[in-house]
């Protein structure tokens, strides 16, 4: 296959690129990277006030279930923001240089896999920290977070390449996460949602995903083998989809720009 | 493909769509589904070409007839409409310099990212960078920001990673103008010595005194479409009594 070539060859600038997008992205402030820890660690304070003081949502130990599903959606959400313009904002190099074009929604995928990686770190400290303590099962995470990688890389393999030709994609899909969000159990645990709508949570593969997440960091016990597969073939089907739009779409980019 | 070929070119032809108020959302693509207003234009007419392993071959011909567009095919950052653009062996192309430099990261760090973009690995850049740095005359400022470098420095810097790269083929679009005339000696030295061993070269210019002496072969482009193909001193007495 010609992606595994691709990034063979052009690993050095696969890993300049992240650095650069991880440096670049704070410049300027004080606080610099921790800035993309400090983000999801305030919208967490926000809504461990706000759900269990004024709607009296009662889930055990809920600061740190907040924290094992804000994590991972942050990790979703901010690989899609930038993935998705992660063609036009680099317009200026399309036109002038060959190199494969898919290596920049890999880079703007894998940057935010490094930031999850790091943000991890946190939800440990919160584990240690918080009474909930760490467990074996920890071994899972490289497999969890994988699996979301290559569902992120096909997503954004597909959303990249069409947003050269109908920039609306990123407003659409602005309005489409923000109501993913709620169909997503991070704020609220899946049993109180509407039992006529279960089946929305059974297809939402960021949901297992979560699940997943949860079982290793908060309950100590092994994920779900059946939903992480599905959700496995699940990403490598988007993946693969993505992959040959990608490549149809992307000799004509340098014209779209 | 030929083995004694570097590039070929078959039956190839370009078409660029040239709107006058393109629908660029999906809302002007749903109200103006029905307008019309493009026009195709065809900038490269079935082009065939064989550009041999070694030769150093300029591409002549008056503004907008097509000699950008074609070594753009060649570099694969747009693809023919018809026919086929083939090449063999690693590419480098300098139809602009700079690109993706990023101002606030220092000379050094741009070598790095730039020179990747070309497809070098981190070892490779590392045994060039010396290289690289002496060639740019550079090295007291090269820990320096670039947003701090004039112009001049820019391209020189520029110049020098794509000018070490080492590849096959070595495309270049009107960029000989680079730096004073020091640094304009040294380039050129520098493309002699390229031109001598078995890279390839295509090179844009309207500088007809300097291919005359580095090309050993010119392609004529007029209207899209080759007008003469041979002997570069030949072609360039040929374009200039055209010219006149």
């Amino acid at each position: 296959m010609s992606l595994v070539s691709d990034i063979k060859n052009y690993f050095e600038f696969l890993k300049s690129n992240v650095k650069k997008d991880i440096r670049g992205k704070y410049k300027g402030s004080f606080l610099g990277i921790l800035w993309s820890f400090i983000n999801p660690l305030l919208s967490v304070l926000v809504y461990a006030i706000v759900f269990p003081y004024i709607m009296r949502m009662k889930v055990e130990n809920y600061l740190i279930y907040l924290i094992t599903g804000m994590i991972p959606w942050t990790f979703f959400t901010s690989a899609i923001n930038t993935g998705i313009v992660s063609i036009l904002s680099n317009a200026d190099i399309i036109k002038k240089v060959y190199f494969p074009r898919i290596l920049l929604p890999i880079s703007a995928v894998t940057s935010a896999l490094v930031n999850f990686g790091i943000s991890c770190i946190i939800v440990l400290l919160f584990c240690v920290f918080g009474g909930v303590g760490v467990s074996y099962h920890l071994i899972w995470l490289p497999v969890i977070a994988l699996i979301q990688y290559i569902l992120l890389l096909g997503i954004t393999f597909i959303l990249s390449s069409v947003e050269m030709y109908m920039r609306d994609i990123e407003h659409i899909i602005t309005f489409v996460l923000a109501m993913a969000f709620y169909v997503t159990p991070i704020l609220y645990s899946p049993d109180i949602f509407p039992d006529n709508l279960s089946w929305i949570l059974k297809i939402n593969p960021m949901a297992h995903l979560i699940y997943a997440y949860r079982d290793i960091f908060l309950y100590h016990r092994n994920p779900s083998m059946i939903g992480l597969g599905i959700v496995l073939l699940f990403a490598i089907l988007v993946f693969i989809i993505g992959y040959s739009i990608f490549e149809k779409l992307q000799k004509g980019f340098a014209e779209e720009v | 493909m030929k083995k004694e070929n570097a590039i070929e070119v078959k039956n190839m032809t370009k078409k660029f769509n040239v709107f006058y108020d393109k629908a660029n959302t999906l809302k002007e693509k749903i109200m103006f589904w029905n307008r019309s207003d493009k026009e195709t234009r065809v900038v490269l007419k079935n082009i065939n070409l064989d550009i041999k392993k070694g030769e150093t071959v300029a591409l002549v011909g008056v503004n907008g007839s097509g000699k950008s567009t074609l070594l753009k095919l060649m570099t694969k950052i747009i693809y023919p409409t018809k026919g086929t653009v083939k090449t063999s062996g690693k590419l480098t192309s300098l139809l602009e310099l700079g690109a993706g430099f990023h101002p606030d990261f220092s000379g050094r760090e741009n070598i790095y990212f730039n020179a990747s973009i070309f497809g070098l690995s981190k070892k490779d850049i590392d045994a060039r960078l010396d290289e690289i740095i002496d060639f740019s005359e550079l090295r007291e400022f090269i820990d320096n920001p670039v947003r701090t470098y004039s112009s001049g420095m820019y391209m020189r810097l520029a110049f020098s990673v794509a000018i070490n790269v080492d590849a096959d083929i070595l495309l270049i679009d009107e960029i000989l103008a680079v730096g004073d005339q020091h640094f304009q000696d040294k380039c050129f030295s520098k493309l002699e010595e390229l031109r001598d061993s078995d890279k390839t070269i295509v090179i844009v210019t309207h500088n007809l005194n300097s291919i005359k002496k580095l090309c050993n072969r010119a392609i004529w482009i007029n209207n899209g479409e080759v007008k003469m193909d041979g002997n570069c001193s030949e072609i360039v007495d040929a374009y200039l009594k055209e010219c006149k």
